[in-house]
This record gives structure tokens, sequence and C-alpha cells, in this order.
């Protein structure tokens, strides 16, 4: 019975590695160290630029080119900097020029505010609490959207919303002060 | 005095779940960056053969523009070839043999292996 009697043991949990070990790791010649760095903020940077692009084609164009640039880039991170702030900086900044591409060759301005038509399955899932709130921050102004955005990935550390965004602390407050407004007027909450 | 009560807001917001990006994303972005092909040819050695190019073009045009250019180069390489014993058939074997070499060498191809190791 030696077998029943065998405890097995407790699953030991893989240790977690600190972003700034997974980019030494990268730069000493371990491209899987990256790998697990693009496994980590993939998510997070599609996100941020599928909410600012609003159009899931181009997010990927750009979340691509994010993390292309921050790999080439890679050797000129500071230490002691996040490198979650340093990617979403790179992707909402390459998201900004895609804007602006856009702009000037359509010749149009920009829509301040997303189409608030929506297709007959969009239209029955408005229930559903995520989607109203999804399409609230959709509708949002870019630079209210771009700040609630952050603070949806980022959680309260305005100071990294502020580099990602290159705006005043002061300035973020007040746009996500702003974009609550809007969003709780929308929501009626 | 803005005053944050948009407590109900942000437990909506944090229960928000981010967007599943599309499944090839990931390959995309690796394709992109870690299993990017080396280029062929480097920037740096594009500059240092254009460089070389360069300088034998401009070598090539000082002998041509010289006076008796053509017999001063003949002239040359035969004192040379003298001077080598690249006039005998044992040197000229042996020449032979090293070119087809280099040039059967310059046809293999090595295959790579992708390096994996385990993270820490």
């Amino acid at each position: 019975m030696a077998a029943a009697l065998a405890v097995e043991p407790p699953p030991v949990a893989a240790p977690v590695v600190d972003d700034q070990a997974l980019i030494a790791a990268t730069l000493a010649g371990r491209p899987e160290a990256f790998e697990e760095l693009v496994a980590r903020y993939e998510r997070s940077v599609y996100n941020l630029a599928v909410r600012t692009l609003h159009d899931a084609t181009e997010a990927q164009d750009a979340a691509q080119e994010a993390f292309f640039k921050a790999y080439r880039a890679l050797g000129t991170f500071r230490p002691g900097a996040k490198f979650s702030t340093w990617i979403f900086t790179i992707c909402y900044r390459g998201c900004c020029d895609r804007l602006a591409k856009r702009k000037r060759f359509s010749g149009d301005e920009l829509p301040d505010r997303a189409d608030p038509s929506a297709g007959p399955a969009a239209l029955a899932e408005r229930n559903d609490e995520a989607v109203r709130l999804r399409s609230a921050i959709d509708a949002l102004p870019e630079k209210y959207r771009a700040v609630i955005t952050l603070y949806h990935l980022q959680g309260k550390q305005y100071e990294e919303i502020a580099t990602v965004l290159n705006l005043p602390l002061g300035t973020v407050k007040t746009h996500l002060f702003r974009a609550k407004e809007q969003l709780r007027k929308a929501l009626t909450i | 005095m803005m005053h944050d009560d948009f407590d109900d807001l942000d437990r909506m917001l944090a229960a928000l779940p981010l967007e599943d990006p599309p499944a090839e994303l990931r390959s995309r972005i690796l394709t992109a960056t870690i299993y990017r092909p080396r280029p062929a040819v480097l920037t740096w050695e594009i500059w240092l053969i254009g460089t070389l190019v360069a300088l034998a073009v401009w070598a090539t045009w000082l002998l041509a523009a010289a006076p008796d250019a053509g017999s001063r180069l003949v002239d040359a390489s035969s004192e040379l070839i003298e001077a080598g014993g690249l006039n005998s058939l044992t040197t000229a074997a042996w020449l032979a043999v090293g070119v087809s070499a280099a040039w059967w060498i310059s046809q293999m191809s090595f295959p790579t292996s992708a390096r994996r190791i385990e993270i820490p």
C-alpha cells in the first residue's frame, strides 16, 4: 500500500520573474524572455490600441508595431522604469500617429464620438453591463477615452497615465473626473 | 473641489474584462521581433562594401587615365606572374584546386537551429 500512502507533493508555483529580469534576459540573448513579456502585455496593449483607434484590424497592427519598436529599443530602456508604462507610451503614440494620418487622408475632422448606430446583435446585448460600459467608453471624446482606458488598464496610477499621455498630472485628474462624469450620465448610475 | 464619488463606476470598471486579442496577434508580434530573420547584409556591411567598391572604381579610373596604362599593366602583370611562380603548371593546378574548393564550400548551406532556453 505504499502507493496509497505516498503523498503527492504540493504543486510548486513557478517563480514570477519581474519585467526588469525579463528585459535583461532578452538583452543577454534569450528571446524566450521577450516572449514572456509579450504574453504579459499583449492583451492590455491591444485593448489600449482598440479603444484608441476603434478598429480591430488597425489595433492589431498598432500593437505589433509597439512591440516591434520596444524590441528594437530595448537597449535604451531605463532601468527602474516600468515596462508597462513604456510599452503603453509607445503604443499610444503610434495610435495618435495613425489617427493623425487617418484624419489627413480622409480630409475630414475625426468624429469626436463613435457611431451610435450598432448592429442588431449589439443592440440585443445592450442590457449587459460590460457591453453598456464599453459602448459608453467608446462614445467618450478621444482625450477622455484615452484617460479612462489607461485608468482601466493601469488602475489609479495617475503619474503613469500622465507619462503615457504626456500630460500634466492635474490635467489627467481633470480629464478622468470629466470622463467619469460623462460615463455616469451615460450609464445613469 | 472635485469629489471622487464614483464608487459604482469604479466597481464596474474594475469588473470590466479586457477584450481578447485575435489569436494570431502573438505569433505576428513574435515573428516581427524575436523570430525575425537576420538581414542577409547589415547596414554597416552595406556601407563597407559601398566604400570598397567606390575605392576600387576610383583606383581603376586612376590607372586607366594614366599614360601608357595598357602596356604598364601588361608589364606589371607579367612581372607579378614571374615573381609569384604562377607560370609553372604545378602552381596553376594548386590554384585551380583552391578556387574550386572555395566555390564548392560557398555553395553549401548549413541548417540553423532555434535555441530554446527555459526562463529560471
